[in-house]
This record gives C-alpha cells, structure tokens and sequence, in this order.
C-alpha cells in the first residue's frame, strides 16, 4: 500500500501522519484518530451522517479522500462543545427533543453549525433546506428543525 | 393544475406481543446509601427513550428526584431480561416491571422507616422529594438517605426484583375469534396534500396526529415519537418499495430506497390524548408502532379528496397517480 504524509488541522490541531494514499477522510478521523462522533451511514453520498467541515464548509467525509484534505482546516463534532460545555446548538438540541437513535445527530449538528455561521437567522424553510443532505429514519425532523431554531435565538443573545 | 384534498384515517392497534405468547419483562431495584438508586433493566433503548421513560418510573415509585437514578440497560452482563424492544411495549411491559421492582425495594425501606417514626403501619407512609414522611403529619419526616443507610447497617437489603407479564391470550386456532392483544392503542390522523395533475407528484402540506397513548409519561419523547412514525408513513405512502426479484432486493441504497428527507415531511402536529390505562405504569401504554399507521391510508384518502382517483397500490407514486388519472379520464370520455 502506498503511504504518503498527510498534514492537516483537525479541530484546531495539526496533525502529521504517514497514511495510505486510497483510504478517505471518514477512514482517516475514525480509524487513526479514533474521533468516532463522525458516522458511516451508506458509505455513498447520501445519507450526510458522516458529515464534517472542511474549511468551513459541510462536506460528506465519506466522499473525501484523506490526501484531499491536505493542508486543510477540518472539524469535526468532537471540536464543536464539551461534555461539560456544550455548544448552543448541542444544548438546542437536547432542549427540544431532537436526538433519538443520535445517529443522524452528529452529522445534523454540523450541518446546522455551518448553516447559522453564514445565516444566523434563517426561516425554518431554510433550516430544512440545509439539513436536507442529512437523512434522519427517527424524528421525522420536526424537533431538529425546532431545535435549530432555538440554537439560532439562543446565539443571537 | 394543483389540486388540494384532506384525508382522514383511524386505528386500533394491539401492544404486546399477543396471541397468549410470553410476554415478560424483568428488572431489579436498589437503593443506596446516599438516597440514589440504581435501576436494572434489559429494555434496549434504540432512541424511543425508555431509558429515560423507566428512569422517570422508578424515581416516581421511589419518591426521589430523577438525577438520583442510574439506570444500567441492555447489558447481558447484568440486567435481567426484558424482552425485545418491539411490539411497542417497553413503556408499558419494562415499565410495570420497574414500577413493581421499585415498590419492593420501597417497601423494605417503609418497614424499617416505619419502626423509626413510630407509626404502625407503612399505609400512612410515603416517599417524596427524598424524604420519607408521615401522611397525617408531613412535619414528621426522615430523609432516604438517611433512613437507608441505617437500614443497611442494621442488615436490611433494599433490593426489589419483579417481573411482570402483559396478559394476552391466543386466538382461536379455528376461527381466529378471541382477544389476542391487551392493551390497545387508538389513533386517528388528517393529511392535507396537494397533488399536481401534471406531474402526478403529491406533496404533503400537514398531518395532524392524535394519539391515545394512555398517560404520557414524557410528553417531547411521545411528541417525537409521532412526529418519526409520520415521517415513516409519508415514505410509506409515497416513495418507500422494496424491489425484490428471486429475493434478492434490487434497491439496497438510499438512492434507490427513498426515505423521506427535511423537505418531504410536513409539519406535524401531534395531538396526546391522555386516558388512564388501569393496568399500566401511571396509566401508560405504547406508542412506537402506531404512530405512523394511519399516515398512509390518511394521505391514499387525501389523494383521493384531491383528484378523485384510488391507489390501491403502494407506495403512491406520481406514475401511478398518473396513469389512475387517465383511467378516470377515458372512463368519463
Ligand atoms: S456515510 Fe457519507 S453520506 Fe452516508
Ligand atoms: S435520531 Fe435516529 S437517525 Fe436521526
């Protein structure tokens, strides 16, 4: 297998790996970092559950190869609150009853976070529009899009 | 041309596995020194919330506040059988067995409490808010911690163990006829959709869903609960079909599969009819699977209210809303 060194921030840390040049970025967080928040739904483009941000920007990391991220800036759910300090939109979250399974939640969160950076109030058409890349099978998304709403006011205080 | 209609649909639905097949659930209480408890249950929480539901029950049962129970679930190391989580029964099976083991394990407690307060029987006794108190004389009261650990020093084990079977008897092999569930579920939905004659596509604009669940033990969890079920039923409804050809199924992705995302489901809103359940914990009973039962058959009517056309073949999708559109069309030329 051919390795290559792969440098990248990962939640505000860079890090410096020899990694196979064919594995992707969701292989990268979990099986060498062990940051296991990010999931694996359908492994093809479809589901959002792995969802991470590169650069800033929400991206299926199941689609990403590793070396892709190259030099780049990623985050995942473990770099967005604490346990013991949640992030608003976390906290949201847990308020409004929108995490049953949690399978679909790290990847809504996420998807959820880069939303309110570029719109900090958006309309719950909006909220829907965003997180429609993020297939849920247990809320019926209601108290998602509920609970980012109440993430949006809660950031706007 | 878009086209509106509403459509309505009920359903009784029988909890527990049914038919006279065992159907039991075990758990195991203990309170401790510092006035918390732990609660053993084998109910496996696959988000429904039962962690939550049977954590609420024993702190009821026990009269102490929530946060002083930890509840360990599904771990075949150490919980005690509760049955699978299906038959939209946990709440009300796993439940009634947590509420049984809690009042054992309270008794114990009570008993000794009752030789400390000097009453002369734990009838006029009760736990609330930690404290174990006299009835006709709240003033008098002990707090659990408290009255616990001298419990334990002086060899009492304030340990309750029950198991509870939800009745059901089979069905005549015969005729079919007889009462194989208990207890049952009721619900009643209205969908409004619009359906464009054009395209044959049908967009769900609202579901309103109003469930007998019993007492609602934890209103956002049964909220969320139908809220899911619907969603289920609009992918039901409308786009969700196994392909199988010499079973082997043809569409195993979501590409091919399609469950509804954000912008499929409606907005819905639950409405929780809470009646009394006699036999269940604080009047509970299920409400996982039948929440999304009368989507369907609400939205294939709805469809119906707005173009005039039957689906009697699922799921509903525009071709065949189509093609029942031409139907009606020729048969009317
Ligand atoms: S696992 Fe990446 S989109 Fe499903
Ligand atoms: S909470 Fe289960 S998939 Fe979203």
């Amino acid at each position: 297998m051919e390795m290559k060194k792969l440098s990248l921030t990962v939640n505000g840390k860079l890090i410096e790996r020899e990694v196979p040049t064919n594995i992707r970025l969701l292989d990268f967080l979990r099986d060498y970092l062990h940051l296991t928040g990010t999931k694996e739904g359908c492994g093809e483009g479809e589901c959002g559950a792995c969802t991470v941000l590169l650069d800033g920007k929400p991206v299926n990391s199941c689609l990403v190869m590793a070396h892709s991220a190259h030099g780049r800036e990623v985050i995942t759910i473990e770099g967005i609150g604490t346990p013991d300090k949640l992030h608003p939109i976390q906290e949201a979250f847990l308020e409004a009853g929108a995490v049953q399974c949690g399978y679909c939640t790290p990847g809504m969160v996420l998807a959820a976070y880069a939303l309110l950076k570029e719109n900090p109030n958006p309309t719950r058409e909006e909220i829907k529009v965003a997180i429609s890349g993020n297939l849920c099978r247990c809320t019926g998304y209601n108290k998602i899009v509920d609970a980012v709403e109440l993430a949006a006011r809660k950031e706007g205080k | 041309m878009k086209k509106r209609g509403i459509g309505m649909a009920s359903i009784f639905y029988g909890t527990g596995y049914g038919n006279g097949f065992p159907d039991v659930s075990s758990a195991v209480v203990e309170i401790h020194d510092d006035g918390s408890a732990t609660v053993l249950t084998g109910a496996a929480d696959c988000g429904q919330g039962s962690n939550t539901v049977l954590a609420q029950i024993a702190a009821e049962e026990l009269g102490i506040p929530i946060e002083k129970i930890t509840l360990i679930s599904a771990d075949t190391d150490c919980t005690p059988d509760a049955g699978t989580t299906a038959a939209t029964r946990q709440t009300y099976t796993s439940g009634n067995a947590v509420k049984l083991a809690a009042a054992k394990a309270k008794k114990i407690l009570l008993d000794f409490a009752a030789g400390v307060l000097a009453v002369n029987t734990i009838d006029g006794l009760d736990i609330k808010d930690g404290y174990v108190y006299v009835k006709t004389f709240p003033q008098k009261r002990i707090s659990v911690a408290e009255l616990a650990s001298h419990a334990r020093f002086k060899g009492n084990r304030l340990i309750g163990e029950a198991s509870f079977t939800t009745h059901s008897t089979m069905v005549d092999p015969e005729t079919g006829q007889g009462a194989p569930y208990y207890p049952y579920a009721f619900a009643t939905q209205i969908a409004e959709v619009e359906v464009d004659t054009e395209t044959g596509k049908v967009e769900v604009i609202r579901i309103v869903a109003a469930h007998d669940v019993g007492r609602a033990i934890n209103k956002i969890a049964v909220e969320g609960q139908i809220q899911g079920g619907v969603a289920q039923g609009v992918g039901w409804a409308l786009t969700e079909e196994v392909e199988l050809k010499n079973g082997q199924i043809q569409n195993p992705s979501f590409t091919e599969y399609l469950i509804p995302t954000a912008l499929d489901v409606p907005e819905v809103t639950p409405v929780i009819v809470e009646t009394y359940e006699e036999t269940g914990p604080y009047g509970a009973k299920g409400v996982g699977e039948p929440a999304m039962l009368p989507t369907m058959p609400a939205i294939l009517n709805a469809i119906y209210n707005a173009v005039g056309v039957r689906i009697t073949e699922l799921p509903a999708t525009p071709e065949k809303i189509l093609k029942a559109l031409k139907e009606k069309e020729q048969k009317n030329a």
